[in-house]
């Protein structure tokens, strides 16, 4: 009787096991992208955490002025066409005429002239508009933006970063870091808000079919957290993630289209130019004599990267200049500049006043792309250093430390990092001198005592002709290379792959998206535009294949089974 | 024992307080200027209108005993603050992740205390056979193994070429499923997480129940259960094991703490939406509000497990009782 009990039980368990196990379909063609970190905020311009991925998340569901694509200038967006008015110092844009809210009111220049003077008066991270003094609706959709003085980083530090807000939605909106109603995530985008899940990561959003450049090739795009996303994508979760270098070549292979980023991130050694002998312009040069650029790179990225550029401006930017001073790697040059210092040799270091020339180098786990990553750059540096004499003293601390003592000019070298450098060249002022009214960044040379850069860089930020100012931008770059605030070390390369299947060419957007962020998810990859009409996108419906939970209930079932029948016999 | 109920309690209350202060103080004292820190990772140039904006918003630019009072006046009223960084009040975020973990710590700990119990009462009864050898060889191995290794090679093995089971998550997102085969959507993620916090925590059962074990078994009351001619498996689960069991609870309070951060690991490597994730992404995120309500719900959590532990104690083994 025991018996018949237990076998009905196994048998029980086991059909509650296969009958179950079915998978809904999607009929809807859907994109699953995987995404490691998961929660970057809510998808609204305040909501959402002030980073690369975060905006990234929140570009789907609005639009801005002008956007960027694999072509440098910008393209119209929001706007059909511009003009810059030299002699009223104002930008008139025009907007597209069927260009609508996700509730269905129709985007006016009145909403544009509202956004600017909510950002003005609620300040958003992105975009920094002091340099904005007012904007007016001339009619329904035009608008007319008035600058405080020339700006020239304008069209993509801000037309093409300050996403627009319904002023319909907004102006009763008080706090907008609190504002977590559903108005805060209505837009004039591709896709419409469907879901976030804080707790497990996820977004989901859905294509708007009234866009006015076109509904978007898929009806749903979700972000998926993965622990491990290149093996979400090899296990078929996911059409999209981001990989290891070291797997490219398998993963091209195995079918999945692979796409190397561009260079737009630098690791780079800060350097206390306050202090003796790091002062000197002819010492720091020593030092970018005394670096090997490509040892970094083949030891500390396995060679899947390249050596930077001293000029900071990426060298693969369009805004790299062609003859930027170089310093190849040459210890016995670095040795002759120390000693033209008054430093004497003596038995493998060198000294001054009895001193040894001593260095000390903070290093940290310090976050590449989000993710904190350990650093061996430290050792590379001391053992380069300490073969042209100098003695270094590694110290490494918590990231937040060394920002802190970086900040309080408390050090001689640090190994920091940032990305940007692919973008608009504001970048360089940015990262060269301590811009008035911001907090200092550890990252930021700080660097405000040659009157030579300071005097490209108003070019670089102030010269209306493109020409013009592409010339202050170059000579910057060659000033900046000379002088040495901080030396770049070198470029990692970042791999994406994903399912060609699915019908999505994703690319990376030249410069990096909006404000140069380097994640290739732009959102004109998910929308057709002119000569791709034709190419209609493959459906990615979920294939009603064997689904993997039959498989392992299978062999569930034989075991129990077997174990059942030794039981019993 | 009035007075030792009083005494228990008025001991606890103290130790709330004082870690409550830790709490407080702690992520206050890490490096920097906090707000710096906070957003120091962010892509955004913090100008000084943003910064005192950022400032307010926090509350840090109150006195440090204001700051304190504030955090206890709310703590009484549940709530434990406001995470800006998630735009959420840090209890809903909790509350969010905890079921998650509770899923995954309380079936594991009862597995393993299910599978440590029986292979440490089977062990000992064969002591020095080759069957007790060769388990406490393969406990030793298993406990040597981090569990983020156990995670990693699991994940390998069943999830990317055995295709068996979801790599990541709690259930699959946006699939539309519902009632059993939603249920079943969860087990199947919860089977690689918990099987890999399950193998970590089995070998520290079965070492304890062993040896407590070896030596019940010596003790006069289990030869004179032989010689009543008891049934073997009655003798050595209801005689011996029923003694040898009490250090095993003595111990469930300290070991819930350690499976609540050992779980920290397996959450980071599955993705599994419980508090150790929260707590690694509200470290990484410096997100003062969270951090200090995750820490104050663990130590809550852990302290209550002991308290009802401390008063359970003399209804397991009423001997207790006459100690005092």
């Amino acid at each position: 009787m025991t018996n018949v009990k237990q076998i009905l039980i196994a048998a029980s368990i086991i059909c509650l096991c296969i009958s179950t196990s079915v998978i809904s379909a999607a009929s809807e063609k859907e994109i699953r992208i995987a995404d490691k970190a998961g929660d970057w905020g809510y998808p609204s311009p305040y909501l959402s955490y002030a980073r690369g991925p975060g905006y990234v998340r929140m570009q789907f569901i609005f639009d801005t002025l002008v956007w960027k694509n694999e072509t440098n200038s910008p393209i119209p967006l929001l706007a059909e066409n511009w003009e810059y008015l030299n002699d009223e110092d104002a930008y008139v844009f025009n907007l597209v005429e069927n260009a609508k809210w996700h509730d269905g009111t129709p985007v006016t220049a009145s909403d544009v002239a509202f956004t600017i003077h909510y950002m003005k008066e609620h300040p958003y991270g992105w975009v920094v508009l002091d340099r904005v003094d007012r904007a007016e609706a001339v009619d329904k959709y035009t608008v007319k933006i008035y600058m405080s003085g020339p700006y020239a980083p304008f069209m993509e530090d801000i037309g093409g970063t300050m996403p627009i807000l319904p002023e319909h939605i907004w102006k009763d909106v008080e706090n907008p870091m609190d504002y977590v109603e559903p108005g805060a995530f209505v837009g004039s985008g591709p896709f419409k808000y469907a879901d976030f899940s804080k707790e497990h990561g996820t977004y989901k959003y859905e294509a708007f079919d009234e866009y006015y450049l076109g509904k978007p090739i898929i009806d749903q795009l979700i972000y998926v957290k993965t622990g491990d996303p290149q093996m979400a994508l090899q296990r078929g979760e996911v059409n999209f993630a981001s990989i290891k270098s070291e797997m490219v070549d398998t993963m091209t292979e195995k079918g999945f289209i692979v796409i190397a980023g561009p260079h737009y991130w630098n690791k780079k050694l800060m350097i206390n130019h306050n202090k003796q002998p790091l002062d000197n312009i002819v010492f720091r040069q020593a030092l970018a004599y005394a670096i090997n650029q490509s040892e970094f790179v083949d030891k500390s990225l396995r060679g899947y990267g390249k050596p930077a550029s001293y000029g900071l401006i990426s060298s693969e930017s369009v805004w790299a200049s062609p003859n930027v001073p170089d310093y190849p790697y040459n210890p016995g040059k670095a040795k002759e500049l120390i000693e033209s210092l008054g430093y004497e040799w003596d038995n493998g270091i060198f000294i001054n006043d009895k001193k040894p020339l001593k260095l000390q180098v903070l290093v940290s786990m310090i976050g590449v792309g989000g993710q904190p990553a350990p650093d061996r750059d430290g050792e590379i540096l001391k053992d380069q250093l300490e073969k042209v004499g100098i003695q270094v003293e590694l110290t490494s601390l918590d990231t937040k430390m060394v920002d802190k003592k970086v900040i309080n000019w408390d050090f001689d070298l640090a190994i920091s990092g940032h990305g940007g450098i692919g973008a608009d060249p504001k970048i360089l002022y940015e990262k060269t001198i301590q811009v008035p009214g911001s907090k200092p960044s550890p990252n930021t040379a700080r660097y405000n005592k040659s009157e030579e850069l300071n005097e490209w860089f108003d070019g670089l930020m102030h010269e209306m002709d493109a020409s013009k100012r592409l010339e202050a931008v170059h000579e910057a770059q060659n000033v900046y290379a000379r002088e040495l605030p901080a030396i770049s070390l070198y470029y990692p390369t970042w791999y994406y792959a994903y399912t060609p299947d699915a019908g999505v060419s994703w690319f990376y957007t030249t410069g990096g998206i909006a404000k140069g962020i380097p994640i290739p998810q732009n959102k004109l990859a998910l929308i057709v535009t002119g000569t791709e009409e034709g190419t209609t996108a493959a459906t990615q419906e979920a294939q009603q294949q064997e689904s993997p939970i039959i498989s392992f209930s299978v062999v569930m079932a034989i075991f129990i089974l077997v174990a059942f029948y030794l039981k019993r016999h | 024992m009035r007075n030792r109920t009083a005494k228990i309690v008025t001991i606890y209350l103290l130790t709330i307080f004082f870690l409550l202060f830790l709490n407080f103080l702690l992520p206050r004292l890490l490096p920097g200027d906090v707000i710096l820190a906070m957003y120091s990772g962010y892509e955004v140039t913090i100008t000084d209108e943003l910064y005192n904006e950022l400032v307010q918003l926090h509350g840090l630019n109150k006195p440090l005993h204001v700051q304190f009072f504030i955090y206890l006046v709310q703590l009484a009223h549940g709530n434990l603050g406001y995470s800006h960084i998630c735009h959420a009040p840090t209890t809903t975020l909790i509350m969010d992740a905890l079921p998650w973990t509770m899923l995954l710590v309380c079936t594991s700990f009862i597995l393993s205390a299910i599978i440590g119990m029986v292979l440490g009462v089977e062990s000992s009864w064969v002591r020095g056979k080759r069957t007790d050898q060769s388990l406490l060889v393969s406990m030793l191995v298993v406990d040597g193994i981090p569990s983020l290794a156990v995670g990693i090679l699991f994940l390998t093995i069943f999830s990317l070429y055995g295709g068996w089971f979801p790599t990541s998550g709690a259930m699959t997102p946006y699939s539309n499923l519902a009632g059993i085969a939603h249920i079943k959507d969860i087990l199947w993620h919860l089977i690689l997480p918990l099987t890999t916090l399950t193998l970590s925590q089995i070998p520290g059962d079965y070492l304890l129940i062993r040896n407590s074990m070896i030596l019940t078994i010596r003790e006069p009351y289990v030869l004179t259960a032989r010689a009543k001619g008891i049934k073997e498996r009655k003798i050595k689960y209801f005689h011996a094991a029923r003694n040898a069991i009490l250090p095993f609870f003595t111990r469930i309070g300290i070991r819930l703490a350690y499976v609540i951060t050992g779980v920290l690991f397996i959450e980071t490597i599955f993705a599994y939406p419980g508090l150790g994730l929260l707590t690694y992404n509200a470290i990484s995120n410096r997100d003062l509000p969270l951090l200090q309500g995750i820490l104050t719900v663990s130590v809550l959590l852990v302290l209550l497990i002991n308290i009802v532990v401390d008063l359970l104690y003399k209804k397991i083994d009423p001997r207790v009782e006459y100690a005092y």
